[in-house]
């Protein structure tokens, strides 16, 4: 693409700007540097093993070998004791599960199987989806060594593991497709509004500069912006919080070039439809709220109410804070993120539609 | 030839109370600018002197007659009008954190043009003033600035929109010199003012307007010898706030 010298000018002008307004520049960083911080240090507390108590009433190898394995294992703290003191610990709240093994455990597997008792305080009941798993994956490991059975499924346990990824991980994607929805947003929109209240768009309507010149100047000034703070961030989150991205980082750039082009668009729209600052305000508000809450930021869109998903399936920070993720956190290519791709491209026509209507450089500018 | 010709221009808005019913704004405003003169456009506020100034600068809609500036069509080539023209407008805020020097520069690049600030500052005694933001400028040295930009293209006409309003003696009369030896190096002026004494100091001829019309115009003397009220009406002598209000009234606008 070339530009011409009144491009390149403003350009940098509007970069200027930026880079001399420290207070735009800090709280543009600010908040996604605080969330994940904060996010990254209480992930350390949620992987605090969860405690057992084993009483273990049998004295064979096999019962050995599976309490062993169990306090081996990074997801328990394993206790072993008699089982009276064990469930009234567990009352008490100190333990979250007491396994009771039954002296013939694992004993003559070949007529019949053995059975643990499992007693559970109602209240933690919901730790035993994460708790059965392992259990049972322990007690399949220990059958096949028993039997003599070649381990089938290792690989597929492995890569479960594998992907037993952490909140902040989650969350990583998602705050970046946040802040450059801001960005984006705060760069056409809220600028125009504040440049019109000015008079610096009469000011610049005055000279012979055409709309395309200011909107081009504007989109590569905020695309640079968007590109440096995300990679400031990347930087911050890869070597201090030592958070990884899985996938190809010219695939995760590429949903952030197209994300930004998107808000920048929905930003001109909205500045071109507001014609004071406070209702540029309470405009971004109803644009940019809802999407913070309802575009899978902060916690998955599955996790909210059914009714609502296919809603908050359709916002524009949707499509690309999961685009973002499939990327960091599954490696995912760009074949494989077309629906997240394809919901950008209708949301950039419709945004770029409107704003090539609303944007009427005469009335914008006074 | 007159640099600047205007006729019968109109413009008309919804009213305020009735968004169905429309008034004029400009009803038939016609000029005849020589290149070289300094005009000025006297009238009362909501008399319809900015949005005239407004069509004739390309920035508002011309929604009848016409108006041509050196020979061009405002409405058909507005780009060809606004290369030779420069506006200075009431407003005069500009980007926050951009040195006085880096703005003449960007509004010489948006004229496709490379031009050195310090020269451009010196013409309006502001050469110690490069690094400044505008933020820390005086009033005056705020018009001054603007005049300045409005230069950077050397435009054939300068317009400038009631360039004195809350200036102080020192400040306005030091306009007055930078408008007067800009008019000596052969621009023409256009201004609008509600200063009498700016526009008798300044102009060559003047134009009073209320209601959206021209209801006067000539040379200050000529105006003052048809309107002002004879001596035993006036305790002094007539001069041109009377003949300003003995035509538009002593009523309050806005």
């Amino acid at each position: 693409m070339m530009l011409n010298p009144l491009q390149r000018h403003l350009t940098s002008v509007f970069l200027k700007i930026f880079l001399r307004d420290r207070r735009s520049i800090f709280f543009s960083l600010f908040f996604p540097v605080i969330f994940m911080t904060v996010f990254s240090l209480a992930n350390v507390r949620e992987q605090e093993p969860i405690n057992i108590g084993v009483a273990n009433l049998s004295s064979n190898q096999v019962a050995l070998d599976f309490v062993q394995r169990l306090s081996d294992s990074p997801v328990f703290n394993t206790v072993t004791g008699e089982s009276a003191p064990l469930r009234e610990a567990l009352i008490a709240g100190d333990q979250t599960m007491v396994l009771e093994l039954p002296a013939d455990f694992g004993q003559s597997p070949e007529t019949r199987s053995s059975e643990i008792n499992v007693v559970v305080d109602a209240a933690q009941v919901s730790q035993l989806g994460l708790i059965m798993p392992v259990l049972d994956q322990t007690l399949l490991s220990i059958e096949r060594e028993f039997r003599g059975i070649a381990p089938l499924f290792t690989i597929a346990i492995e890569d479960v593991q594998a992907r037993s990824q952490r909140y902040i991980d989650f969350l990583l994607p998602g705050l970046m497709a946040l802040t450059l929805m801001n960005l984006s947003i705060a760069g056409s929109g809220f600028n125009i509004v504040e440049y019109r209240r000015k008079g610096i768009l009469k000011r610049l309507f005055v000279t012979p500069i055409e709309p395309k010149d200011f909107i081009t100047a504007i989109v590569l000034a905020r695309m640079t912006i968007v590109l440096v703070q995300l990679t400031v961030l990347i930087f911050l989150a890869v070597v201090l919080l030592d958070i990884r991205i899985v996938g190809n980082f010219f695939a995760y750039y590429f949903v952030v070039i197209f994300g930004t082009v998107l808000f920048l668009c929905l930003g001109f729209s909205l500045g071109s439809l507001a014609k004071t600052q406070e209702t540029i305000g309470a405009l971004g508000n109803v644009v940019i709220m809802p999407q913070i809450f309802l575009s899978g930021i902060f916690y998955p869109i599955e996790s909210m109410p059914e009714w609502i998903q296919p809603l908050a399936q359709l916002l524009p920070l949707s499509f690309v804070s999961t685009g973002m993720r499939e990327i960091a956190n599954a490696g995912a290519a760009l074949s494989e993120i077309l629906p997240s791709l394809l919901g950008i491209a209708v949301w950039l026509a419709i945004s770029f539609l409107a704003a090539t209507r609303l944007f009427l450089w005469k009335e914008v500018a006074s | 030839m007159p640099i600047i010709e205007v006729c019968d221009l109109q413009k008309k808005y919804p009213l305020p109370d009735d968004k169905s019913q429309k008034f004029f704004a400009v009803n038939g405003v016609s000029l005849s600018i020589e290149q070289g003169e300094v005009f000025g456009i006297l009238g009362p506020n909501g008399a319809g002197k900015t949005t005239t100034l407004e069509m004739i600068e390309g920035l508002n809609d011309i929604d009848g007659g016409e108006a041509r500036i050196d020979g061009i069509s405002v409405r058909t080539d507005p780009y060809q009008v606004k290369e030779r023209i420069g506006v200075q407008l009431q407003a005069n805020e500009y980007f926050d954190n951009v040195s006085l020097g880096e703005l003449l520069s960007l509004f010489g690049a948006l004229y496709h043009r490379t031009i050195d600030p310090l020269v451009l500052l010196a013409k309006v005694q502001l050469e110690d003033k490069a690094k400044a933001k505008p933020a820390a400028l005086s009033g005056g040295q705020k018009q001054r600035f603007s005049i300045a930009c409005a230069l950077v293209n050397e435009p054939k006409v300068l317009f400038l929109d009631e360039p004195t309003t809350g200036l102080d003696p020192q400040a306005k009369r030091n306009l007055w010199d930078l408008v007067q030896g800009l008019n000596d190096g052969g621009m023409t002026i256009v201004l609008t003012t509600h200063n009498m004494e700016e526009a008798e100091e300044l102009c060559d001829r003047i134009a009073i307007m209320d209601h959206g019309k021209i209801i006067a115009e000539g040379t200050p003397q000529a105006l003052i010898l048809e309107f002002a009220p004879e001596p035993p009406d006036a305790p002094l002598h007539g001069n041109l706030e009377d003949v300003f209000l003995s035509l538009t009234g002593h009523g309050l606008r806005e």
